[in-house]
């Protein structure tokens, strides 16, 4: 049913919409410029600048970045294979942490969640971590050294447990009396309450693990284990040390730097899926901005 | 539960498996001979120690840079000899060039097996050399090394010696690296410019440039500047370090040291910049540029860009193919001076790191790398019949062999710069034929490198030197590239916030060491 508008509605919408879309017309605008500008030719870019349409259409960038044969390719499954795995594992086991710590029955939940938050407070720093991954743990050139790190953090089990919290205690009590396990408790009724707690710590899990190119960085050596990102961050560090003044030392004749398009379409690659995935996690947060609003 | 406790505990397990395979080669290479130190028994050098069959060793060895797509190809061929005639495999790792200095200081000091590890000046070999991260090889090279150590000048060993101990094995190779220019001849010509040979016809090139090319800008980076004061003045820079501050006057002055910035040619030098870029010789926004120089030139947007003479052989390439008719010409800045000086032999070479297992297997692989040709080839050139061919005279390489795509196969290069030797090396045929005459030109004006293996600790004044770096970043673009208002008062400006900041202390301690370096060596 349309409810009549008045002046003052109509007016507030043209306000509102045209405020709107000036934001989103500059949030949109260099986005779309990078991707004009991947696939334009890597003169006309130089001489030219960035346009809203590509001057001189060409798929070089492209087609260089790919030529590579499957190692982009690679890169791809294996910075997939490790986000799904890393937010999935994450996700069970921080709800389980949180799960436990928000029970009101369990006497050590105060002691557990100070000491959780206890190894937030300091650390020792990068050279012990790598030795404790490298020499103790064994962990170097091995996918679990970029899959580990990221797993658990006390920040998101936190928030979890916060999240459960706000789930009325009655429930859990009365599928005690009708006599379910905790894991049952766990899996059947706080889970699919939590969903918008869920979808948000896992779009934060699966955006670090997709974005991240340190860990790769740092312990794999072999070129077909590396993460998407940290290959492609490779290859603009690479023209970096070009520019730098160490390049005045070394012999770089063989080496051809990579191009402002390839820049570009490096860009592009690497934020495309993350933009296809979001519209369908969108849902839940809007849920989950109102969940916790209207109680009762 | 049990169930969460068994997927934890197979965790581990599985993590225990990936170090599993690191541990068979610590237990598998303990080293036959317990030589290392102890003088070989026979005294004469061709005596082959391995007479005792070698048990199988896995070397761990890393490179700075990226790996080539063909790396592993490459490394399966190399292997394959390798286990020949040493029994040994090499397992290459590159750090890649992201956050590579942290990379390879994690690499020393956190213990981490490495058998040989590339070294070089410009990747703090003396620093790491004082901390005591490699290992002394002045026991083992005789005997492991041989060719290696018969072969290398004793003045090579002296630029990886401390304390009397050898900590690397320098390369050899003959490097020139001065600053120069390479610039667009074929627009000097069609404008009737005047050669270049110094700064007034650089002007007038520029100059040139600026007034006949309206749609191009004849400088676009601004590298160019500072290294063309450094090099008119004929400053030399110490130890290497060619943006310091503090360079030592002239070459034949070794002990007028000086703070630049205080000088009166630094004044003179950038007022003329200052008229240069009201000139419009370079954009006003150029400190902000992120278009490297070199990708400007090739697209037509500037003719100058700055370079070393091996970059420029690469760009004189790059015009014979895709723009056959711009002409390319290169001019070195040691003709300012009208000397030049090769590169510290320590400028590539390979150490053996404290936590090696398999040192002695590791020099003797080097030996091959170096001094075989078939090793020197496969891991510099890649495999013979598909990298690369002998041009038909036998003194060349063509990249890549006949029959193979050129654009699917660009040939294989790495960072294999450890165990470079010229006098193993082929040229690829479509190099440059001015490089030639360009290094005679260069081994012809040499003179002696005694300034950059002057090795220079700056510890006991690193906070000094935090900020001094501070305000150079801070006005020393903006005057080198004139885009100062007033010249006279930035230069007074920048003078005081660099004595503020420590300078004068600075000063002191670089030239302490470098006088008792000087005392140590016997230069006057």
């Amino acid at each position: 049913m349309k409810l009549k508008q008045d002046r003052s509605m109509i007016l507030f919408n043209i306000i509102s919409y045209s405020i709107l879309a000036s934001f989103s017309l500059l949030c949109v605008i260099p986005f779309w410029l990078i991707l004009s500008g991947s696939f334009s030719s890597e003169t006309s870019v130089i001489r030219e600048g960035y346009g809203i349409l590509p001057r001189e259409f060409s798929m070089n960038a492209y087609e260089e970045l790919f030529r590579s044969g499957d190692t982009i390719g690679r890169a791809y499954v294996v910075t997939i294979c490790l986000t799904v795995t890393g937010t999935l594992l994450g996700l069970f086991l921080q709800t389980m942490a949180a799960y436990v710590l928000q029970r009101k029955d369990f006497k050590y939940a105060n002691t557990m969640a100070f000491l959780i938050y206890f190894t937030t407070l300091f650390g020792g720093g990068l050279i012990p971590w790598y030795i404790l991954m490298v020499r103790y743990l064994h962990l170097k050139d091995s996918y679990l050294a970029m899959l580990v790190p990221p797993l658990v953090s006390s920040w998101n089990i936190i928030l979890l447990k916060n999240f459960m919290k706000s789930i009325p205690a009655e429930i859990t009590e009365s599928a005690k009396i009708d006599g379910a396990g905790d894991f049952l408790i766990y899996r059947k009724l706080i889970l699919p309450l939590s969903v918008p707690g869920l979808a948000t710590v896992g779009l934060f899990m699966a955006l670090g693990y997709w974005n991240d190119w340190y860990l790769c960085n740092l312990f794999i050596t072999t070129p077909e284990k590396y993460n998407l990102q940290s290959l492609l961050f490779n290859v603009l560090k690479k023209a970096e040390f070009l520019q730098s003044s160490f390049a005045g030392l070394v012999t770089t004749e063989y080496y051809d730097p990579p191009k402002e398009t390839i820049k570009l379409a490096t860009a592009v690659i690497v934020t495309g899926p993350i933009i296809f995935l979001y519209p369908f996690v969108q849902k839940y947060f809007v849920k989950g901005l109102t969940i916790g609003a209207v109680k009762g | 539960m049990s169930l969460l406790i068994a997927l934890l505990l197979a965790a581990f397990a599985f993590s225990a498996c990936g170090g599993k395979g690191k541990d068979t080669a610590d237990i598998g290479g303990e080293p036959t001979e317990g030589a290392a130190g102890k003088p070989s028994e026979q005294a004469d050098e061709t005596a082959d120690p391995t007479e005792k069959p070698l048990e199988e060793a896995e070397l761990i060895w890393y490179l700075v840079g990226d790996p080539h797509a063909d790396q592993a190809m490459v490394d399966e061929e190399l292997n394959k000899k390798f286990k020949e005639d040493l029994n040994a495999t090499v397992k290459l790792n590159f750090t890649t060039w992201t956050e590579w200095q942290s990379k390879y200081n994690l690499l020393l000091v956190s213990g981490e097996t490495v058998d040989m590890i590339f070294a070089s000046t410009w990747a703090d070999f003396s620093k790491y050399a004082k901390m005591g991260a490699f290992q002394d090889l002045s026991g083992m090279l005789p005997e492991y090394a041989p060719k290696t150590w018969a072969e290398v000048p004793r003045e090579d060993w002296e630029s990886a010696t401390f304390d009397g101990k050898i900590f690397a094995v320098p390369c050899t190779n003959p490097e020139f690296t001065p600053n120069g220019w390479f610039y667009r001849e074929d627009l000097r010509k069609k404008y009737n410019l005047p050669e270049i040979k110094d700064v007034a016809s650089m002007e007038a090139y520029l100059d040139g440039i600026k007034k006949n090319c309206p749609d191009m800008i004849p400088i676009e980076q601004g590298l160019e500047i500072p290294s063309l004061f450094r090099w008119s003045n004929r400053y030399e820079p110490i130890a290497g370090r060619e943006d310091d501050l503090v360079q030592v006057k002239s070459y034949d002055t070794p002990r007028d040291v000086i703070i630049y910035p205080f000088t009166d040619e630094y004044v003179e030098f950038c007022k003329m910049t200052q008229e240069w870029a009201e000139k419009g010789y370079w954009s006003k926004d150029i400190l902000s540029s992120k278009t490297a120089a070199g990708d400007a030139l090739k697209a037509g947007k500037c003719a100058v860009a700055q370079m070393n003479p091996a970059t420029a052989y690469g760009y004189f390439s790059n015009f014979e193919k895709e723009h056959p008719d711009w002409e390319g010409g290169y001019f070195p800045f040691s003709r300012l001076k009208g000397y030049s000086i090769a590169n510290s032999p320590m400028n590539n070479g390979m150490a053996v790191p404290k936590s090696a297992v398999n040192p002695e297997r590791s020099l003797m692989a080097l030996d091959l790398l170096r001094n075989d040709t078939e090793y020197y080839r496969l891991s510099w050139f890649g495999i013979q019949g598909y990298h690369w061919d002998l041009s038909d005279d036998g003194t060349e390489i063509v990249v890549p062999a006949k029959g193979q795509d050129p654009i699917k196969n660009k040939g294989f290069w790495t960072t294999s710069w450890g165990w470079a030797n010229y006098k193993l090396n082929l040229e690829n045929v479509t190099t440059w034929e001015g490089k030639t005459a360009l290094v005679q030109e260069f081994m012809d004006q040499q003179r002696p490198n005694y300034l950059s293996d002057v090795k220079i600790d700056t510890t006991p004044v690193k906070t000094e030197e935090a900020a001094i770096k501070q305000v150079q970043q801070k006005y020393s673009s903006v005057l080198f590239m004139g885009l100062a208002p007033d010249v006279d008062k930035a230069i007074e400006e920048y003078r005081d916030q660099l004595k503020k900041a420590g300078i004068d202390q600075y000063f002191e301690e670089i030239r302490k060491q470098l006088f008792a370096y000087y005392d140590e060596k016997g230069i006057e």
